[in-house]
C-alpha cells in the first residue's frame, strides 16, 4: 500500500491530519509526519522529511503532502537526500494539505498505485466547498 | 444495461468526509463502475471511488441522488451504496431483478 507523508511547519497540523486520515481509513494506511524545525520551533527539516519518507515506504511508494513555502523546498531537498531506489518511489503532491492528504489517504486505502494516489490528491485543487 | 437507482438521502450527514470515505471504500469492493449524480443540485456524475469527486457533489440529507452501476455485480454494488445513504426505501427504476421479484 502507498504510504503518506505529511510535511508541515507545525506538528499539531501534521498530527491532526494524520489522525483524520487514520480515522477515515481505519488505520489501514501508513501515515508519517515530518513537522517542525530541528529545534522544535515552527519550520521544516529536510532530513526529518527524508526519514519520514523512508518510514512510510513499504515498497509501493510514498505520496508527500506539504503545507506552505519552505515546506515545499524542504520536501524537494528531502527527495534529493533519498537513496536512488527510494527516490523513484516518492512523489510530491501539488495540492492543498488537508484536502489533498485526506484524498490521498483514502485512495491509498483502496490499494491504488502511487500515480493514482497523487492524482486523487491533486484533484483537490479544484474542489469547491460552498456549492459554487 | 447498467443498473440504476434513484433515492432520497436519509443519512443526516449526507455525503461528507467520513460517510464519503466509507462510501468510497464500499464502492472499491466491487469491480462494477459506479457513478453518482446529485439530482437535487444537478451535479455529477462523480465516480463512487473518488472521495473528492463525491464531496464536490455536495450531497446533503434530503437530496435526491442517482446511482448508476455498470459491470460485474452492479446491482449488489448499487444496493450496498444505497444502504450507506440510508436509502432503504429506495425506489428501484430498472434492472434489479431480484428486487422486482421480491417486491411483487
Amino acid at each position: 500500500m502507498v504510504g503518506i507523508v505529511i510535511v508541515s511547519h507545525s506538528g499539531k497540523i501534521a498530527g491532526g491530519i494524520k489522525d483524520l486520515i487514520e480515522q477515515l481509513t481505519q488505520g489501514r494506511v501508513r501515515v508519517e509526519v515530518a513537522a517542525g524545525a530541528v529545534d522544535g520551533s515552527l519550520g521544516t527539516d529536510a532530513t526529518a522529511i527524508t526519514a519520514a519518507i523512508q518510514r512510510a515506504d513499504t515498497g509501493e511508494g510514498v505520496a508527500v503532502l506539504m503545507d506552505l513555502g519552505s515546506a515545499v523546498l524542504s520536501a524537494e531537498t528531502a527527495l534529493d537526500l533519498l537513496p536512488l531506489e527510494a527516490r523513484k518511489r516518492a512523489l510530491l503532491c501539488d495540492a492543498p494539505l488537508v484536502e489533498g492528504a485526506v484524498a490521498a489517504g483514502v485512495e491509498a486505502s483502496l490499494g491504488s498505485d502511487l500515480a493514482a494516489v497523487r492524482q486523487a490528491a491533486e484533484m483537490s485543487r479544484s474542489l469547491t466547498k460552498l456549492g459554487g | 444495461m447498467p443498473t440504476e437507482l434513484r433515492l432520497v438521502v436519509k443519512s443526516e450527514l449526507g455525503l461528507h468526509a467520513r460517510p464519503a470515505a466509507a462510501f468510497v471504500q464500499a464502492a472499491a469492493r466491487f469491480s462494477a463502475r459506479v457513478e453518482v449524480h446529485n439530482l437535487t443540485t444537478g451535479k455529477g456524475p462523480a465516480s463512487a471511488r473518488s472521495l473528492l469527486a463525491l464531496l464536490s457533489l455536495g450531497v446533503r440529507q434530503g437530496h435526491e441522488v442517482r446511482l448508476v452501476a455498470e459491470g460485474e455485480q452492479e446491482s449488489e454494488a448499487v444496493l450496498a451504496l444505497a444502504e450507506l445513504l440510508g436509502g432503504k426505501d429506495a425506489e428501484l427504476e430498472k434492472g434489479l431483478d431480484q428486487f422486482q421479484g421480491a417486491g411483487a
